[in-house]
């Protein structure tokens, strides 16, 4: 311990009680991070509705194009596009591109999580297209032997199976992009991450803000971790034995 | 109540073109059993899946109850409601339990209440001695039993023919018998059947007519006795000496 902490100055340990009090207590500073909590969980939320429901539609024009390729031929190129141009270029650009630029008047708070919305679409999308296209042949056929449309031969019988394939991988996608979110303080959101680092910026302390703002997070995740896991044994409950 | 002229079926592939059906006439009429056999290869699953377009065919016509429905503009849905299929791999839906895989259609397409539907499943149910596994899901089944709600599932749709696909080539040996005891069941009740099938003993005692097919075509049809016992296509003869 003593060669470990020898450049550490024991007024280090000795203080930390006068830190903590600085970094949280006075004026109420723990607010930064509390809403910085709150900010980064919305923004995560918003995204990752917004992603599912993207993600979905662009993997559904994807496979009907795929299946019948006179369908959805101009819709398909446009998908196509979107998922080459967000997953080419980083987060961060989209983003600042985003609130700078294309939505410059819009609430930045909202504009940000349309941002991350329309990334996290992206990946899922190539997820969800996957997803369906582990669904076994045979279940359409089943489905439209029976006189179902192909509409509902997707939403009632293929849908329902892909989404229990690829749930575990959209769910770790979102555990991913609550991670992400983390660099919205870039454009002047007040997210969890950067309302730890006005706590330091004020107090020139960034042992203590930036740890706890880390803590948060991983407890965050790991919280989400074990959602995972018992969604996981839910879902597979129709394939026991 | 079926009518096929001339049906032809080529696959494109990246090998080049491959001609599975090359030109088939028939008529399947009402009540009729129509067991087809054949070697591996030979098209007889793609002449049944022709049937109910689950194959496109390339060529020819396919008529059901007076409407052709390999016409264009012709409302394949509906006309698949009157045709249950029943799949070598059973493909039960496995994120339904056992009821909701029957009554799914029926109920989806509002020709039943959620209630009449049920009720109709359980009664279905009951009749091959599954009622106990209504809540199960597919995967807790085995084989057997798993096909013979395949063909409950087909029908709940109260169709008009009943058409099968290797209906036990995926089961295990002792899950046969149950399975053909359903369809048997079936064919006493007067259902019209057509059965691509293996299985040489159920086409004996079910059997209104037989078919042999072989490389795209029919070679043979005639009634069970005549067909086992009198054949007359060489490659007829030739098969029936391997399979029996």
């Amino acid at each position: 311990m003593q060669t470990l902490f020898a450049s550490v100055p024991l007024s280090f340990f000795s203080d930390l009680g006068q830190q903590f009090y600085d970094d949280f207590i006075l004026k109420d500073r723990y607010m930064y991070i509390v809403q910085g909590f709150a900010n980064t969980v919305v923004i995560t939320l918003v995204a990752v509705i917004i992603g599912i429901i993207l993600g979905t539609l662009v993997a559904l024009v994807r496979i009907t194009h795929q299946n019948n390729p006179k369908k959805l031929r101009i819709l398909n190129k446009i998908c196509g596009l979107y998922l080459t141009v967000i997953r080419g270029t980083p987060v961060l650009v989209q983003l600042m591109i985003m609130v700078y630029f294309i939505f410059a008047s819009g609430e930045t708070l909202l504009v940000a999580m349309l941002a991350f919305g329309i990334n996290s679409g992206a990946y899922v999308a190539e997820v969800i297209r996957s997803g369906i296209q582990s669904v076994d042949r045979g279940q359409i056929e089943a489905g439209r032997s029976l006189g179902l449309n192909s509409r509902t031969t997707m939403s009632k019988i293929v849908l329902p199976q892909a989404f229990k394939n690829v749930a575990p991988a959209v769910f770790n996608e979102f555990i991913a992009l609550l991670k992400e979110t983390s660099i919205a303080g870039y454009v002047g959101i007040q997210d969890l991450t950067k309302g730890g680092d006005i706590i330091r910026s004020i107090t020139y302390d960034a042992f203590m803000p930036l740890f706890l703002v880390a803590a948060i997070y991983l407890v965050l995740v790991i919280l989400l971790t074990m959602c995972l896991s018992k969604l996981e044994r839910r879902l597979h409950q129709s394939d026991k034995r | 109540m079926i009518s096929v002229k001339n049906l032809e079926k080529t696959f494109h592939t990246q090998r080049g073109d491959l001609q599975v059906l090359k030109g088939i006439n028939q008529e399947i009429q009402k009540g009729e059993k129509v067991v087809v056999v054949g070697p591996s290869g030979s098209g007889k699953s793609t002449f049944l899946r022709c049937l109910n377009l689950l194959e496109m065919p390339t060529g020819g016509e396919v008529w059901f109850e007076g409407t052709q429905i390999n016409a264009p503009g012709c409302d394949v849905d509906q006309l698949r409601r009157k045709m249950g299929m029943v799949f070598q791999h059973f493909n039960l839906f496995p994120h339904l339990s056992v009821l909701k895989n029957i009554t799914l259609a029926p109920v989806t397409l509002k020709l039943k209440s959620e209630k009449e539907a049920e009720d109709k499943a359980m009664q279905l149910l009951k009749r091959i001695g599954l009622q106990d596994k209504a809540n199960a899901y597919p995967s807790q089944l085995s084989g057997g039993q798993q096909q013979r709600i395949a063909i409950v599932r087909a029908l709940a749709m109260e169709p008009d023919v009943m058409l099968f696909d290797e209906p036990t080539s995926a089961l295990d040996p002792e899950m046969v018998g149950e399975v053909l005891q359903v369809m048997k069941e079936l064919a006493h009740e007067g259902m019209t059947m057509v059965v691509v099938t293996h299985e040489m003993n159920f086409a004996r005692e079910v059997a209104t007519r037989v078919l042999f097919m072989d490389e795209g075509l029919v070679l043979e049809e005639a009634k069970p006795d005549e067909f086992f016992d009198h054949p007359k296509n060489p490659r007829l003869q030739d098969f029936l000496s391997k399979v029996l």
